[in-house]
């Protein structure tokens, strides 16, 4: 606090290169972080912000609704109530009709959790100057990154054309599938927020895997290399991992509840 | 950065130094682990509000995890873990009296006719 920043006197213009390390001289970090990295801290807070309101938003539209109260196994689709995930999630790749309630979402939710791990493995060989360790772990975490988008592409599809039973709807017709006026699961609004909720989450996911697609030329050009640090590695990683972090809130509310 | 180190001795230029990797996979084992509970939950238990408080208590574990460990905040300084957790913790005051309110509309919304 009493440090005092004092001018240079006109005469010793030498000292004028020397490093000032008074508090509001510059080059000081807050927190022992970089600009950087703050920022992104930041960011990621105010992003925060907005995947709380979407998740408020799914709270609290469905608490406003009916909820199914019978046994489990003799529930049934209705617009009156809301549904019970795992009868909308049931389905796998390849396997048709099979019932594998949520099955597909625990494989996508390990697929994010694994990208999350390689991508500290990029950032550790980041820390070690390792340039061939990073493309590596790069390699890995843009892979599991575009297989949990071809994945989410995959439920979204599955989503949108329904089970083959479909639902009877108010009006007597029988209706498949979803879209953002109708849906055979539930309330309208049920659709909505998966198509929102998920696609918001899948966007950031898609921008995540843009950015690490980004890293790696970088370092295989050498540009961290010759920069004589990786911290835009841990930059890129703060993101991935807080996409990984709204996926655990999103699997739990969404899917779980 | 203390804590996660590599090896002390000085290294020769152009050398690289072992990789250090076993908190990383520990990390990863625990998420699976949390993971794994909540399908036990899932399929062995009606659902309820005790279920749902478990889920949140595991969900809240896992980022703890996350942001702590792979986000490295638990080893940043005091002053950067309290900017982050102080408006996050505003916001689960947000979200709990949004949804306390939902329930309080539906309510009404439902005996509104009756």
């Amino acid at each position: 606090m009493a440090q005092s920043t004092t001018l240079p006197h006109p005469a010793a213009s030498a000292t004028q290169d020397a490093p000032r390390t008074g508090n509001w001289d510059g080059g000081n970090e807050p927190f022992k972080a970089s600009y950087g990295k703050l920022m992104m801290w930041f960011f990621l807070l105010s992003d925060a912000f907005t995947f709380a309101a979407f998740l408020t938003t799914y709270g609290m539209i469905r608490h406003k609704h009916e909820v199914f109260t019978g046994e489990a196994k003799d529930f049934v689709f209705s617009t009156r109530w809301w549904p019970i995930p795992d009868h909308v999630f049931n389905a796998f790749p390849g396997m048709g009709e099979a019932n594998v309630p949520l099955g597909f979402v625990a494989l996508m939710t390990m697929i994010l959790i694994l990208s999350s791990v390689t991508m500290v493995l990029a950032v550790e060989a980041g820390h070690r100057m390792d340039k061939a360790d990073v493309q590596k772990w790069l390699l890995w975490t843009i892979l599991f990154g575009a297989t949990f988008l071809g994945s989410q592409a995959w439920e979204w599809s599955h989503f949108i054309h329904g089970h083959s039973e479909g639902t009877v709807m108010a009006d007597g017709t029988v209706f498949h599938g979803a879209n953002l006026a109708m849906n055979q699961y539930g309330p309208v609004l049920f659709a909505d927020l998966f198509f929102f909720i998920t696609g918001f989450h899948g966007t950031h996911v898609f921008s995540g895997v843009c950015l690490l697609i980004w890293c790696f030329i970088a370092t295989t050009n050498g540009t961290f290399e010759k920069r004589g640090h990786y911290e835009m590695i841990e930059k890129i990683g703060l993101y991935w991992h807080f996409v990984d972090l709204v996926w655990v809130f999103v699997f739990t509310f969404f899917y779980l509840v | 950065m203390a804590s996660h180190a590599t090896t002390e001795h000085a290294l020769a230029p152009g050398e690289i130094a072992k990789p250090n990797t076993a908190w990383i996979w520990r990390v990863f084992g625990i998420l699976v682990g949390i993971t794994a509970v909540e399908f036990v939950f899932v399929f062995l238990m009606h659902p309820s509000t005790l279920r749902n408080s478990i889920f949140i208590v595991l969900t809240i574990m896992k980022a703890f995890f996350i942001v702590g460990e792979f986000m490295h905040l638990k080893h940043e300084t005091k002053g950067l873990i309290w900017t982050i957790l102080v408006p996050v913790a505003l916001l689960v005051w947000l979200l709990v009296a949004l949804i306390t309110e939902g329930s309080f509309i539906g309510e009404v919304l439902q005996n509104m006719f009756k």
